[in-house]
């Protein structure tokens, strides 16, 4: 479903990716981990349209990706929730949700959507009314999930939907993502979490300093020794600093 | 009883106010940027009016539109030309993380550009009509209403109902549209903006174009009760819009009738004390302290967005 091959990007001078090659199947949850600065927000951002790669290519459903603007690739099918939500914080929660699905033009659908999201997330239909910048971290979570889903998308992106939220809220996420996936939504998740992915990804990407250096089931990933030293290892000690930051 | 006359015309002067600061808290909002060429830009409008008007003989209801279209246009050349970058860029994930606020390189370009474009504009126009006063359609009351012992020129107060109407019409239409909403959802989070698909550079481009078609607007109402422009009418608009969109809290639609209202009261009290020197003063007074009691309040420096 979505191809990357050999895709470099840089800031400047500074690569963030050097050699990323990776694929996610349809019907499938594909999980990206990767330590802090790997390079795995900066593949997000490249693969929503928001930054230009350096080398290599992108194609989704068979077509080139590269060169389309945001909202081409939005149309194309593909939905980033990004990291730290980024909701539009002035924006009541119906509005957030409306500008989600402000590429289609089928009234009556997309207010049938609004109903289906509220009845996903009945939380955020208690503040339906509300300014998103008043929700609390988990709901805007879950607001920015909702409105990703508002366009319709063949293969949700998720950048790190568990950071900075409480343990209980995580599990509520996870659980959403795991009824995603047996709604048939084909998802690419980015995670540090590599407990509560492995409880829903069928496949796993390891990115470390721009490069993938794994690909295997959860099976390959639970033998893998590499990865128990250079990932699992440090998992305690890249979270605390994610915290700190 | 003078007093109560003077806060009175003070009030009618908003109508005035409030147009002229309509189009830059909009500008402002979608953006986030002040474009200093903002009064220029209605200035080369209205030569432009005031030479089809003398030198071609066309008739006020079609100069008019003509004056606001002109205006949209240098609006889209100075959005073009100094804030253009404001698109794409954006978008770095260094960015991402942090609220898209405070200034960097590329908001410094853009206000000085504008000034350049200021001035570029205003030599244009005194290129086009040389001489000091030049003649603008005039629609000026000719009589005065009085109500007990108070005078009151009918023309301003229509003035201050077109801005009203201006704005609460532009409030609605920025609440309930579909357009409306996609512009407020730009101002807000440019990044956000481009994940929900929003198509953002031209949704710039567009608040942008209709803040400045506004101004047009504003120069079509507030130099028909002139009758004519002058050189310093550019530079008039950017100081007075400035003020009333600043008191009013920059990006906020309807903060704009408030500030204006406050800037034309004290305006008019300053000038019966102190003179025209001192209602220069006032104003410029009001500004100042309200920028300092926004700096006060954390929540509010500057705040992002628009605020229908």
């Amino acid at each position: 479903m979505l191809e990357i091959q050999g895709l470099a990007c840089a800031y400047g001078k500074i690569e963030a990716l050097r050699e990323v090659s990776l694929s996610a199947k349809a019907g499938e949850v594909t999980c990206l981990l990767g330590p802090n600065g790997a390079g795995k927000t900066t593949l997000m951002m490249t693969l929503a349209g928001i930054l230009q790669p350096t080398r290599g290519s992108i194609t989704f459903e068979g077509e080139n990706l590269l060169g389309l603007s945001p909202a081409q690739i939005v149309d194309r099918g593909l939905a980033l929730v990004p990291e730290n939500r980024l909701v539009f914080p002035a924006l009541s929660v119906r509005e957030n949700l409306m500008a989600g699905a402000y590429r289609r033009k089928d009234r009556a659908a997309i207010a049938n959507d609004i109903e289906q999201q509220l009845d996903r997330f009945p939380r955020l239909r208690e503040r339906i009314d509300q300014l998103a910048g008043t929700l609390s971290g988990g709901e805007q979570q879950m607001l920015a999930l909702a409105r990703a889903l508002m366009s319709r998308p063949r293969l949700l992106l998720m950048d790190e939907p568990s950071v900075g939220l409480a343990p209980k809220v995580v599990a509520e996420i996870f659980g959403i993502i795991r009824q995603l996936h047996a709604e048939g939504t084909s998802i690419f998740l980015v995670e540090q979490n590599v407990h509560m992915a492995l409880k829903v990804a069928q496949h796993f990407f390891l990115l470390q300093q721009g490069r993938v250096t794994f690909s295997g089931t959860p099976a390959d990933l639970a033998e893998d020794d590499v990865i128990q030293r250079a990932y699992l290892a440090g998992t305690d000690h890249s979270r605390t600093a994610a915290a700190v930051a | 009883m003078d007093f109560l006359q003077r806060s009175l015309d003070g009030l009618l002067e908003a109508g005035p106010y409030a147009l002229v600061g309509l189009g830059l808290t909009l500008g402002f909002g979608m953006l986030r940027r002040v474009n200093l060429a903002y009064g220029a830009g209605a200035m080369l409008g209205a030569y432009l009016g005031s030479w089809l008007h003398v030198r071609l003989g066309w008739p006020a209801l079609v100069v008019l539109p003509c004056v606001v279209l002109a205006t949209a246009l240098a609006g889209l050349y100075v959005q073009w030309l100094c804030f253009h970058d404001a698109d794409r860029s954006i978008g770095t994930p260094q960015r991402a993380s942090m609220t898209v606020s405070g200034a960097d390189a590329r908001e410094v370009v853009a206000l000085a550009s504008s000034f350049a474009v200021w001035m570029q504009l205003e030599q244009l126009c005194v290129n086009l009509l040389p001489r000091h006063l030049n003649p603008f359609p005039d629609f000026a009351a000719t009589h005065e209403w009085t109500l007990g012992t108070l005078g009151l020129r009918p023309d301003r107060l229509g003035m201050c109902l077109l801005a009203v109407a201006l704005v609460l019409a532009m409030t609605r239409w920025m609440n309930k549209s579909r357009t409306g909403l996609a512009l407020r959802a730009t101002a807000d989070h440019p990044l956000a903006a481009h994940l929900s698909g929003l198509r953002v550079p031209a949704l710039q481009r567009l608040g942008f174009v209709l803040a400045c078609g506004l101004s047009g607007v504003a120069a079509c109402a507030v130099l028909a009760l002139e009758g004519q422009v002058t050189p310093m009418f550019g530079m008039w608009m950017l100081m007075k819009g400035l003020a009333a969109a600043v008191i009013g809290g920059l990006g906020h639609l309807r903060g704009v009738l408030l500030g204006a209202a406050l800037l034309g009261v004290v305006e008019a009290h300053a000038q019966a004390l102190l003179g025209p020197l001192g209602r220069d003063a006032a104003t410029w007074g009001l500004l100042l302290l309200a920028l300092l009691w926004r700096a006060r309040s954390p929540a509010s420096v500057l705040p992002g967005g628009l605020h229908a």
